[in-house]
């Protein structure tokens, strides 16, 4: 039987054109061919949706119609309200959108993926976030603008005021930047979801799941907590000298497949220094102490800043509240999860590995239960 | 860091975890859970002990056994959060859906809770109380509480059908769920452990399976099981139906398996019990399953085209009483005691589950503005 690697590291999985990641230099490549640096500067997040979906950047046209079916998807229906209304209010956002979610999709009959239901389900992201933040504060929800871009309307769905376009700005970039990712592990579970044959809403909801973990999508999160830890940029040093003695891991800092700066937080690190001046400065101190240590354990390790580090940093300057980070992370991937579960309905072929067997011999008799 | 350059579809044959809880042997035909061989678990042991198995990693004793079943039934309540939810759902939802999304708001929570097997036990305890509300409301009848006195399989019957079923019955369900409760890294296992990978929750974790399960490729295929047996009809037009079904390139249900070179464990079983249980669609089935063996020999001699475990799976739910769009869910009751453990197990010593893809799209190049695009 072939070797175990664990975690899968270094195996291939699927071949895919949605993305790439290019670890050793720290490239990544969006659909189409296109570097995510050199998207940044033009294209919304609807674009790089569209991209991702076809495989082309939108006309003014396409784009137009894009922006009309995102529009007239945003409400929540009957059941999504009534699930999202029978829940805590202080739930985990996470757990919400999961919840929300599988209940939007729950449908009569099985329906194979499609394009329309993936905008759709792209869509409902901003209102299940800004409905879950309101709620957080007692607050009623408010509607879904037609009028405002699918960044704007995460603002507004959640403060309920005109959103700031310096503001805007931030989280678009934001979700253009995260929207894909290769086979990371949100990802690649839609993928095996999706090679049952199951449906569009089963594999989102189980990229949901696995985004909420810690070692995923919940490092934005830590990271902005660590840095509240650390308080300030004098602290940085002391702070992490004691955290790394501890054994304590340093969120932000590490990635499986980058050997070299991640090209998203380079764009990120260079934002947060006007979006968040102050939490920027504890930040690029935090880093430079946390690299040199890191260095000096090990100087084998290509031990870099990841994208968490500085998204958490940008986040805050956009005025996302952390609880939500995660959750926004998932209203960006939510258009690669969906291109990804597209593209592999091309050539469907269930995902279903081997495993080692490290348990007793088999043989062995089962004793009554009188007699254990 | 190891790498295996060459793309494996599927990743059949690649090894994505080391297990202790279940080992399919493909070659041998042997299924066993953590050491058992299943023939020996499937009719001696209770689904409640055989949880216990893959959760512990071994057979309970009576006191434990007495513990684990006051603990299912002391959790067996939906949440009203839960109850809310099941009641917004239209009454003609695809069930596998309503267990998705009960399931998850059952288990939701405030903060990020490690795996463990009370929670596992939680879970496991709500997924029949969640089938069955369901299931009542879809007829237009009051909910049925759950009650503690019943075992795991009894209790989910009578929250069904309002009333006790037969010992025969209770068994044959009961049967049903240890043969089901585990099989290696399937797809939707796989699921769970890649979730779980990632340090989410156990709830997550279940929810990602239940969407996988769904997938006709996998759990999602025993009604159409039955589907097919009635459009074949009787035993002799079987031959006919099936060569003339073939030449329209239909799928025969209930036949083929990655793994097993031999005839299933679980389907040997389940196609005895479908003998004293389910006379008349055993004789059809059996029909059909000589037929469809050998068209499917003369098509490739060389695949080992052995009958699954959804073909029988199929005959001994109806045999049960279990509506056709209430199987895939009842395998979900079962297989939720091996997802819960796999998790357990990811959990003690993991790593995440992250791959890598071979990119086979177009070489870069620069993106236009919006205005200069056509």
């Amino acid at each position: 039987m072939a070797e175990f690697s664990p975690g899968l590291e270094g195996v291939v999985a699927a071949e895919t054109a949605v993305s790439e990641v290019d670890g050793a230099n720290g490239r990544l490549i969006y659909r189409g061919g296109y570097l995510i640096e050199d998207l940044v500067p033009v294209a919304t997040y609807e674009e790089v949706a569209y991209l991702l979906w076809h495989g082309e950047l939108p006309t003014q046209k396409e784009l137009e119609a894009l922006r009309r079916q995102m529009a007239a998807a945003r409400k929540l229906n009957a059941s999504a309200r009534g699930t999202l209304a029978a829940m805590d209010s202080q739930t985990d956002p996470m757990d919400v959108l999961r919840t929300v979610v599988s209940a939007q999709g729950a449908a009569k009959a099985l329906a194979k993926p499609a394009l329309e239901e993936a905008i759709a389900l792209t869509a409902i992201f901003p209102t299940i976030l800004g409905a879950t933040w309101r709620r957080r504060q007692g607050r009623d929800a408010v509607e879904p603008r037609d009028d405002l871009s699918h960044a704007a309307n995460v603002l507004w769905l959640m403060e309920g005021k005109e959103p700031e376009a310096d503001k805007v700005h931030l989280v678009d970039t934001y979700l253009v930047l995260l929207a894909d990712h290769g086979l990371n592990a949100s990802t690649f579970a839609a993928r095996v979801v999706a090679s049952t044959g199951s449906d569009l809403t089963s594999c989102v909801v189980g990229a949901i799941a696995a985004l909420k973990g810690p070692a995923h999508g919940g490092a934005t999160l830590a990271a902005r907590n660590m840095l509240d830890k650390i308080g300030s940029a004098d602290n940085a040093e002391k702070w992490l000298t004691e955290a790394h003695a501890r054994h304590d891991r340093f969120s932000g800092f590490g990635h499986r497949v980058y050997r070299t700066y991640d090209p998203r937080a380079k764009i990120l690190r260079e934002m947060a220094k006007t979006a968040a001046p102050d939490l920027y400065k504890t930040a690029a101190r935090t880093e430079e102490v946390a690299l040199k240590i890191l260095h000096e354990a090990h100087p084998e390790r290509p031990n870099a800043t990841n994208v968490d580090f500085w998204a958490s940093v940008v986040l805050t300057g956009a005025g996302i509240p952390k609880e939500l980070f995660t959750t926004l992370f998932a209203t960006s991937r939510v258009s690669g999860w969906t291109a990804h579960v597209l593209e592999s309905l091309s050539d469907l072929r269930i995902i279903r590995p081997a495993s080692r067997w490290i348990g007793p011999q088999p043989g062995k008799k089962p004793l009554q239960l009188a007699k254990r | 860091m190891s790498t295996n350059t060459s793309y494996v579809p599927g990743l059949e044959g690649i090894v994505a975890s080391q297990t202790a809880i279940s080992m399919v042997d493909g070659a041998n035909g042997r299924l066993v859970y953590q050491g058992y061989v299943i023939a020996d678990l499937a009719e001696e042991m209770s689904f409640e002990e055989v949880a216990f198995l893959l959760w512990e990693g071994r057979l309970p004793t009576r006191a434990e056994l007495e513990a684990l079943s006051l603990e299912l039934a002391a959790n067996r309540s939906l949440t009203q959060a839960a109850n809310i939810t099941l009641d917004a759902l239209p009454s003609d939802t695809d069930p596998m859906d309503v267990l998705r999304s009960v399931v998850s708001v059952q288990g939701v929570e405030h903060r990020l809770a490690k795996p463990t097997v009370p929670l596992a036990i939680h879970a496991a305890a709500s997924f029949p109380t969640i089938l069955a509300m369901f299931h009542r409301r879809q007829l237009g009848l009051e909910p049925i509480q759950p009650r503690r006195d019943l075992g795991h399989a009894a209790n989910y019957l009578y929250m069904l059908n309002g009333k006790e079923s037969s010992p025969e019955i209770v068994r044959a369900l009961n049967t049903y769920l240890v043969l089901l409760a585990d099989h290696g890294m399937n797809a939707s296992t796989f699921a769970a452990r890649v979730i779980a990978s990632t340090e989410s929750d156990l709830i997550s974790a279940l929810v990602g399976a239940i969407g996988a399960l769904k997938g006709p490729a996998h759990g999602g295929a025993p009604a159409a099981v039955i589907e097919q047996l009635e459009l074949i009809g009787t035993a002799d037009k079987a031959e006919q139906w099936m060569r003339d079904a073939r030449k329209r390139k239909v799928k025969f249900m209930g036949f083929g398996h990655r793994i097993y070179r031999v005839y299933d464990p679980r389907a040997k079983i389940l196609k005895e019990m479908c003998r004293r249980m389910n006379p008349k669609f055993y004789d059809l089935a059996t029909r059909v399953e000589e037929v469809a063996l050998q068209i499917l020999h003369e098509e490739h001699p060389e695949r080992p085209q052995s009958t699954n475990v959804e073909f029988y799976s199929a005959g001994v739910l109806q045999a049960i009483g279990l509506p056709r769009e209430f199987f895939t869910p009842t395998f979900a009751v079962s297989r939720v005691a091996g997802w819960s453990a796999h998790v357990l197990e990811q959990s003690a010593n993991n790593r995440i589950i992250r791959p890598q893809s071979e990119y086979v799209g177009p070489e870069l190049r620069k993106p236009a503005p919006l205005a200069e695009r056509g």
